[in-house]
C-alpha cells in the first residue's frame, strides 16, 4: 500500500531530477519534508518493488542503437511459458510479454529488440526463431515516433 | 561521447545512488570529481542522449493497468488519429510500424474499464473502428538499461 506522502513522492520522482549537489533535499524541500525522510521513501519503494528501477532513461536512438522492431510471435498455448523464457534471455530483448491474441490478430508472444540497422534485427529475430523453434513471426519496425514519455500518476 | 561519459551512462541507468550527494558517490565510484560529474550529464542531457533520471515505475503495483493497442489507419487519417490519441495523458509510447496495423501505442489509466471507453472515444472521434487492446498476460522479461 502507498499512503499520501508516498504519492506526494512518487509525483516528483516520476519526472526528472535537478541537476544539482542534492537532488533529493530539493524535491524534499517542495513537499516540506526532510531530505532524509525523502530518500528513505523513495529508497522503500524501490526496495518493495513500485519502483522498478531508478535511474537515467537514455534516447537509444541518440545512444547509437538506431533501430528498434517490435516482434510479433504466434506460439501454440502450450508452449508459450518455454518459448517465453527462451526469447527473454536473448540480450537484445528489452521487453518479452504474453498478450491474448484478438480479432484478426493471432501473435500472442512480443518483444522488443534493439539493433544497430534493420539487418541486424532481422539476424537478431532469425537466431531468436531458430533457438524457440517457432517461424510464425512478424518484425514491426517503428518508422516514426509519435510520442515517447513517462506516465505521470500522481 | 567519451569513454568516461559511457562509464556514467552505463552506471547511471541502474545503479544511482539513492544518497543525499549521488553525484559526488558516482564521482567516487568513477575516480572524478562531483563537479565533473554534473557537468558530463548536463552536457548528455542537453544533447539528447539522457532523456530524464528518475523513477520508473510497476505500473500495476500502483493499481494502474496497461496496455498495448494498435491501429489500421489509412494514410490520410494517421495525423487527426495520432492527435486524438496521443490527447489523452496515459498513451506514454505511440509509433508508427510497417504493418497493415500501423499505429502502435500503449496506454496506462486506472482501470481496463476507462481504456475501453477511451477506445470507443477514439473510433467515434475518428472513424478508425479497427482498434486492438492487447493487455499483457504475462511478462516474461523488462530490461530497459543500454549497455553503450
Amino acid at each position: 500500500m502507498i499512503d499520501e506522502l508516498d504519492k506526494k513522492v512518487i509525483g516528483l520522482v516520476q519526472g526528472d531530477l535537478p541537476l544539482n549537489p542534492r537532488p533529493f533535499a530539493a524535491m524534499a524541500e517542495e513537499i516540506g519534508i526532510t531530505e532524509r525522510e525523502f530518500i528513505e521513501r523513495v529508497s522503500d519503494l524501490k526496495k518493495r518493488g513500485i519502483i522498478r528501477r531508478f535511474g537515467a532513461t537514455l534516447r537509444h536512438q541518440e545512444a547509437g542503437f538506431s533501430s528498434n522492431a517490435m516482434i510479433a510471435w504466434c506460439v501454440p498455448d502450450a508452449r508459450i511459458d518455454k518459448v517465453g523464457k527462451t526469447l527473454a534471455e536473448f540480450r537484445e530483448v528489452t521487453h518479452c510479454y504474453q498478450r491474448k491474441p484478438q480479432k484478426d490478430w493471432k501473435y500472442n508472444l512480443y518483444t522488443m529488440v534493439h539493433g544497430n540497422n534493420r539487418d541486424e534485427c532481422c539476424q537478431i529475430a532469425d537466431r531468436m526463431s531458430r533457438a524457440a523453434a517457432i517461424n510464425d513471426y512478424v518484425l514491426l519496425f517503428s518508422e516514426k515516433e509519435f510520442r515517447k514519455t513517462s506516465m505521470e500518476y500522481f | 561521447m567519451d569513454n568516461t561519459d559511457k562509464k556514467i551512462l552505463n552506471e547511471i541507468q541502474s545503479h544511482f545512488p539513492i544518497s543525499s550527494r549521488p553525484f559526488h558517490e558516482l564521482g567516487k565510484r568513477l575516480a572524478l570529481p562531483e563537479s565533473d560529474v554534473l557537468e558530463r550529464i548536463r552536457r548528455l542531457k542537453e544533447d539528447g542522449i539522457i532523456r530524464r533520471i528518475g523513477g520508473n515505475f510497476h505500473s500495476n503495483q500502483l493499481n494502474f493497468t496497461s496496455t498495448l493497442c494498435a491501429a489500421r489507419v489509412p494514410k490520410e487519417k494517421i495525423e487527426h488519429f495520432v492527435k486524438t490519441v496521443n490527447h489523452y495523458p496515459g498513451v506514454t509510447h505511440n509509433y508508427l510500424r510497417n504493418h497493415a496495423y500501423n499505429i502502435w501505442f500503449t496506454f496506462i489509466a486506472q482501470d481496463m474499464a476507462y481504456i475501453d471507453d477511451a477506445l470507443e472515444e477514439i473510433s467515434e472521434k475518428t472513424g478508425i473502428r479497427e482498434i486492438l487492446n492487447l493487455p499483457a498476460v504475462k511478462t516474461f522479461k523488462i530490461k530497459v538499461d543500454f549497455e553503450v
